[in-house]
């Protein structure tokens, strides 16, 4: 019952969102009592998931460890994102940046991409999941370009045109996938299962090409190297709260539909070809980023980067297997929730100095003094600092390559150094220098309100406590769904 | 498909795959709206012929709902926009003709060489079929990153769409009707959206040129 409530909730408030006339308060409430039912609802799927290996609804529904991992990270950055939502826009209200009919866009357009997310996540059919990442496409679409900017514009439609090409890519190689049962005729209903029981029989030269499809498709929207380019715009262009849901959120969705096309390809070709071809999408995807953040200029772009060099290191950690795999798992959601934080410290940075380039926000510490320590922690928690949980996961990442990849694992080791070294310099300069012509008036100095303060508190908070223990179901799960993936 | 031999069929892989061509070669934006049409009707004249077999209510909604798409509102959605900021011409390329013919006849050459052998796996009897298809999707896929039109990258997305109907087709991966209604379900929407952002994007840059949009670097 849970998986329906998961998906009903998202798509009752984004109707409810749409029937709302003139009271923003409505549609604040509506937000805020969703949120916290989906996160719920979550957590109850979790515990279903941890006492009986799985849950169900139906034949169209239904969630493993695997599936628990990323929903985890979902609900819990919606429910960040939702109340960080009413306190963001209700500035950019105050300011007049934006109206009543824009804020019901962005609430309606909120709910159907959480709704998506879930769906994709929960359904057993990798058609109706191809469905699903295809619809938060489209229903980000106008979140990217929703300032109506030329900017925003051009990144929405790079967002449209690159993924809309990627995901048809995708389907192609989910289409190749649907081979092995094919004999059942063709109003059958494939679902995830019966593709990894059929995987056996399938043609392991078809599974590769499959793979390869599925893998730069999906990867499009997961940010892999070289299909990367879309993402740094499109999630320097969102409004604050979508960029953490896009970074935390979406990007762990994508990357669950290759992993579970994956499995499939281990068992049929029963050969380390996925994971080869993971480690390799997984370097390239560390050393672009790597290089470009040093010179960035932009805080929201530098974010974005980082974005694409942590899916990397995910991606590499998957390659890598055994060790890797768990740490790549465990890293989804300790990225998850860091890279929220920073997003939520971007928002309230943009609020208050009016621009995203570095060179004009400066002494944030003594401007926003809570934002400000958020966005120090929140880039050493993201850099992999010791004792945050990143630290962690990266030492598993690296360990499980040290035997078969020790060139592969040296190099990763040194681009890690010159992210930690380019996003020191930004984060500094903005942190700690002297104010600039183009600060805050002395009047307006501190926060603006509650509400964009309190979900990156709280997220940090739980990042900190996740970096030093780990609840036991909580590891059972993920080494649940470590073992899945590792076969 | 057991009602058509295979000669048939290859003439319905033709229809689907030298629309994917000419998009490439001409520079008017009706002609290209107008091969998209040939393009689907092909599809779903073959999707009709698919359904013989398997008829049932649901499966009849699914035939209608993917003709109206593609045939008549697709197109409709195109003409609007061509009609409405005056589109007679197509914005250039980035390779000239010659090079982006010759990059055709590689991709063409690619699809039937032995990497790709793999495909008959599918239909031992169709495999030229598939590699037909297989063509198209590659060229459709090239069209939109050719192109510097944004309405020329829309037709391409949507050829490549086509292209990948038709070798799921003949390859006899037909999809439920369910998913079938759900997938033209999201094309439409896909549509709508693209033809809207076109739209703005003309209204902000005076073009549909993308090269225009130089705002976001590094």
């Amino acid at each position: 019952m849970a998986l329906l409530i998961l998906v009903i909730t998202p798509l009752l408030a984004a109707l409810v969102s749409l029937a709302v006339r003139k009271k923003i308060l409505f549609l604040e409430v509506t937000a805020m009592i969703a949120a916290p039912v989906e996160f719920t609802a979550a957590m109850a799927i979790a515990a279903e998931v941890y006492r009986q290996g799985d849950s169900e609804y139906g034949v169209y529904l239904a969630a493993g460890p695997l599936e628990i991992v990323v929903l985890f990270t979902v609900a819990l950055v919606g429910l960040a994102a939702a109340f960080y939502s009413v306190g963001y826009l209700r500035e950019e209200v105050r300011k007049q940046i934006i109206g009543f009919s824009r804020v019901r866009q962005y609430f309606v357009l909120f709910h159907f991409f959480l709704m998506a997310m879930f769906f994709a996540v929960i359904t057993v059919s990798p058609i109706m999941m191809w469905i699903a990442i295809e619809a938060t496409t489209l229903s980000t679409a106008f979140l990217i370009s929703f300032y109506s900017k030329a900017s925003s514009m051009e990144a929405a439609w790079k967002y449209l045109i690159i993924n809309s090409i990627g995901l048809l890519l995708g389907f192609f190689g989910t289409l190749l996938f649907l081979t092995p049962g094919s004999e059942s005729g063709a109003d059958r209903f494939i679902d995830w299962h019966a593709l990894v029981e059929g995987a056996g029989t399938m043609n392991p030269t078809l599974a590769r090409i499959a793979f390869i499809f599925v893998l730069i498709g999906y990867g499009t929207k997961v940010g892999l190297a070289p299909m990367h380019t879309w993402l740094p715009d499109a999630h320097s262009k969102a409004p604050s709260p979508i960029s953490a849901m896009l970074s935390g959120a979406l990007l762990n969705v994508a990357m669950l539909a290759i992993l579970k096309f994956k499995i499939v390809t281990d068992v049929a070709t029963a050969t380390s070809f996925s994971r080869n071809l993971m480690i390799y999408f997984g370097v390239v995807t560390i050393t672009i980023p790597a290089f470009i953040i040093i010179t960035q200029k932009n805080y929201k772009r530098l974010f974005a980067y980082s974005s694409i060099e942590h899916m990397g290191i995910i991606t590499l950690g998957f390659g890598f297997g055994g060790l890797g795999t768990f740490g790549a798992l465990l890293h989804m959601i300790y990225h998850s929730m860091a890279k929220s934080v920073l997003f939520f410290s971007a928002g309230n940075m943009l609020l208050k100095y009016g621009s995203t380039k570095m060179m004009k926000v400066r002494g944030v510490l003594s401007v926003l003094p809570v934002t400000g320590v958020l966005m120090l922690i929140g880039f050493l928690a993201i850099t992999g600092m010791p004792p945050f949980g990143i630290f962690l996961t990266e030492v598993y990442i690296l360990s499980a390559g040290i035997a078969d990849h020790l060139p592969v694992v040296i190099a990763v080791v040194f681009l890690l150094l010159l992210v930690f070294v380019g996003f020191l310099r930004h984060i500094v300069g903005m942190a700690f220098s002297g104010r600039t012509d183009t600060d805050p008036a002395p009047g307006t100095i501190g926060e603006s309100n509650l509400l964009t303060i309190m979900p990156p508190v709280l997220l940090l908070a739980l990042l900190v406590v996740a970096g030093f223990y780990l609840p036991g179901p909580v590891k059972s799960l993920i080494t649940s769904a470590a073992s899945l993936i590792n076969g | 498909m057991a009602y058509l031999n295979q000669q048939a069929l290859l003439v319905f892989a033709t229809i689907i795959f030298a629309p994917a061509v000419f998009l490439h070669l001409t520079n008017k934006n009706t002609s290209a709206v107008r091969l998209y049409m040939v393009q689907s009707s092909a599809i779903a004249a073959l999707l009709i012929l698919s359904s013989f077999d398997r008829f049932s209510p649901l499966i009849a909604i699914a035939i209608v709902a993917t003709v109206a798409v593609k045939i008549f509102i697709a197109p409709y959605f195109f003409y609007g926009l061509i009609k409405r900021h005056q589109l007679t011409f197509s914005v250039s390329t980035y390779l000239n003709t010659p090079l982006s013919l010759l990059v055709i006849a590689a991709l063409l050459a690619l699809t039937q060489s032995e990497f790709f052998d793999a495909l008959a796996v599918l239909s031992t009897s169709g495999e030229k079929l598939l590699r037909l298809a297989f063509a198209t999707i590659l060229i459709s896929l090239f069209l939109s990153i050719n192109r510097k039109g944004a309405l020329s990258q829309m037709l391409g997305i949507l050829s490549l769409e086509n292209g990948i109907v038709a070798f799921a087709l003949f390859a006899g991966l037909e999809q439920s009707p369910g998913l079938q209604l759900g997938i033209t379900f999201n094309i439409l929407i896909w549509v709508i959206i693209a033809t809207v952002f076109a739209s703005m994007i003309f209204r902000r840059f005076g073009s549909l040129d993308v090269t225009a949009m130089k705002k976001l670097k590094g």
